[in-house]
């Protein structure tokens, strides 16, 4: 089949590579019908986080139709048409039946290599680094899925694939990011960052009750989707001197009753431990992502919820005195998809939910490293890039 | 590696079963690394790399009878009991291992280790149950004239709440130099003992090991 490799630091090259096979019972075989970009692919095609092998094939956030299915499985069946979250959940293990899915004990072939940088291993991601478990991504033709009827969501008739694609990866980081938010009436939600994760976050926090919600980003065309599309009150950081004072005025001084940190990440894949590896670029990253999350940690108001989606390393400067001295609730994790994937498709068939806005652009497979390109550098407006096999 | 087995192999009568006990695991792991090729599997690679380099480098004679242990724990979602059951099922213990050692079970007590080290080589050790108690216990030691002597235990406990059991595994290895137990008392047994505590839970949770086996990738592809 064809695949999207990983070949070294800014070298994605197109390759002929085996197809997957059935290897567990429990695992099915999917033909792939549409796969998306994610900004945290970005920071191991940049080099910032170690344990790819060159010749991994990557992609986290897709879908598919099932092609084959291994003697275990039980609820999923050859044609079904399915989406499937980025993290890979057994659904037996205590984390999984205490809805913790993305922490999973069963699915990283590699915990003992994550065990050492994070304390204990999480479970295994798609198409990621090798700590993240290595396994084969969807920017392919096929794709094996492990613990199938774990992970496989029935696609019910009716909604066309890109308004399915992102309830994969995207859309249940921002849900579970807003239902982190414990939002109640009145409240008002601040959301850093307007890529595909934080507007799935802002359009959430609405769905879960929010009276208002305001949207920080520096490209205008990003913050005209957040307005249009999901009706966010918007805030362009480049060209506004002082976000904190300018939220503290339109919250009638009291702060953000909530603010979601999404900032230029995509909420998965990147483990605090792995930048002890690479210094340099740790600090480039920390610095551009510690404004965000220091401002919304001033920004929330006294006993009110930070939720934070972005993906952090070894951070300095962190002012964990402001949160205890206001007495903030932290909430974070990696998505836990399994868990919201029902609700989502909800929402969908009810049509409160149409994520389809964020494929801005569509790519063969075989456009692939001209795609990321795109994607990286942020031209023409793009904010995901679609891939059909 | 071959010709740099064979000329360690072939000095000096005295501390041939000593220098082959090291070699063996060196080796064993530097397999173990080279096959699962990631990061860490790297590390994993280049300690057994170094084992051996050590090995290789020592002159023969200076050997001290240090000893390397491991103790590994891990909470499994089962009763003691069923841990125990499953242990002692015929061919757990072999699926358990596949990825460090061929295991056959000769009888209910005693079973046959082999690990296959770069070129071409492979080496073997029989280990016999010496104490069982049932639901809570299970202790095993390497037979005498063994290259490897080696000894471990697995004990089962309940864990609080809804958790199932707290699974200890201590491993007990006599590396025939100084220098080797230094370098076993650092990452390789660790992660071993780790791999196969979590392959044994996942194993009996979920049915099945976590593999990469068959991964699709463009390693060995062509454009
Ligand atoms: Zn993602
Ligand atoms: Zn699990």
């Amino acid at each position: 089949m064809r695949a999207l490799c990983w070949e070294g630091v800014n070298d994605l090259r197109v390759q002929t590579v085996p197809d997957p096979e059935i290897v567990n019972p429990h695992d099915v075989i999917l033909r792939i019908t549409m796969s998306t970009t994610c900004g945290s692919d970005l920071h191991f095609i940049d080099g910032y986080v170690p344990s790819m092998v060159p010749g991994d094939v990557i992609g986290h956030e897709f879908m598919g139709i099932v092609e084959d299915v291994g003697p275990e499985v039980k609820k999923v069946k050859k044609g079904d048409r399915v989406v499937v979250p980025s993290f890979v959940a057994c659904g037996d293990c205590w984390y999984c039946q205490h809805d913790l899915y993305s922490l999973c004990d069963n699915t990283n072939p590699n915990a003992e290599l994550q065990a050492p940088l994070l304390g204990y291993p999480t479970g295994a991601c798609f198409g990621y680094t090798h700590a993240f478990g290595g396994y084969a991504g969807s920017h392919a033709q096929y794709m094996r899925v492990p613990h199938a009827d774990v992970g496989c969501f029935h696609v019910p008739d009716g909604l066309r694939d890109e308004q399915v694609l992102f309830l994969s990866d995207a859309a249940p980081t921002g849900y579970m990011g807003a239902d982190f938010c414990d939002i109640k009436p009145g409240d008002i939600v601040a959301v850093w960052g307007c890529g595909g994760v934080g507007l799935m976050a802002q359009q959430s926090a609405f769905l879960l009750g929010a009276e208002r919600v305001i949207a920080i980003d520096r490209f205008p065309e990003r913050l005209k989707m957040a307005r249009e599309h999901i009706g966010s009150e918007t805030i362009n950081y480049a060209e506004t001197p002082d976000v904190l004072a300018i939220l503290q005025e339109m919250t009638g001084g009291r702060g953000p009753d909530a603010c979601i940190d999404a900032v230029g990440m995509e909420a998965h894949g990147t483990g605090p431990g792995y930048l002890y590896d690479k210094a340099l670029q740790t600090l480039r990253l920390v610095t551009d992502r510690g404004q965000a999350l220091r401002q919304a940690i001033m920004a929330v108001r006294k006993g009110g919820t930070l939720s934070i989606l972005g993906v952090y390393g070894v951070m300095d400067k962190f002012p964990v005195g402001v949160i205890m001295n206001k007495g903030l609730t932290v909430r974070t994790a990696q998505q836990h998809g399994q868990h919201y994937l029902p609700r989502l498709l909800e929402h969908a068939v009810k049509g409160e939910l149409d994520p389809s806005y964020l494929a801005t652009h569509r790519f063969s497979l075989e456009d692939g490293p001209r795609a990321y390109d795109m994607f990286k550098n942020k031209e023409d407006g793009i904010v995901r890039a679609v891939f059909t096999p | 590696m071959a010709d740099a087995l064979k000329g360690a192999l072939g000095a000096g009568e005295a501390s041939r079963e000593q220098r082959r006990g090291t070699l063996i695991l060196g080796g064993a792991l530097l397999a173990l690394g080279l096959r699962r090729v990631s990061f860490g599997s790297a590390a994993l690679a280049l300690t057994g790399g170094a084992l051996l380099y050590r090995e290789l480098a020592r002159r023969p004679g200076q050997a001290g009878a240090k000893t390397s242990e491991v103790t590994r724990s891990v909470t499994i979602g089962r009763s003691a009991d069923e841990l125990y059951g499953f242990r002692r099922g015929a061919g757990h213990l072999p699926r358990v291992m596949e990825h460090f050692a061929v295991i056959t079970e000769t009888d209910q007590d005693r079973a046959h280790w082999t690990v296959h080290v770069p070129g071409g080589r492979s080496f073997s050790w029989d280990t016999q149950i010496v104490d069982d108690r049932p639901g809570e216990l299970l202790s095993w030691q390497s037979l005498p004239g063994t290259e490897l002597p080696n000894r471990g235990e697995v004990r089962f406990r309940p864990a609080p709440g809804d958790r199932g059991s707290e699974v200890t595994l201590h491993l007990h290895f006599q590396p025939p130099g100084a220098a080797a137990a230094k370098a076993l008392n650092g990452l390789v047994p660790r992660t071993l003992a780790g791999d196969a505590l979590r392959r044994f839970k996942s194993l009996v949770e979920t049915g099945e090991i976590p593999t990469l086996d068959r991964n699709p990738s463009g390693r060995a592809a062509t454009a």
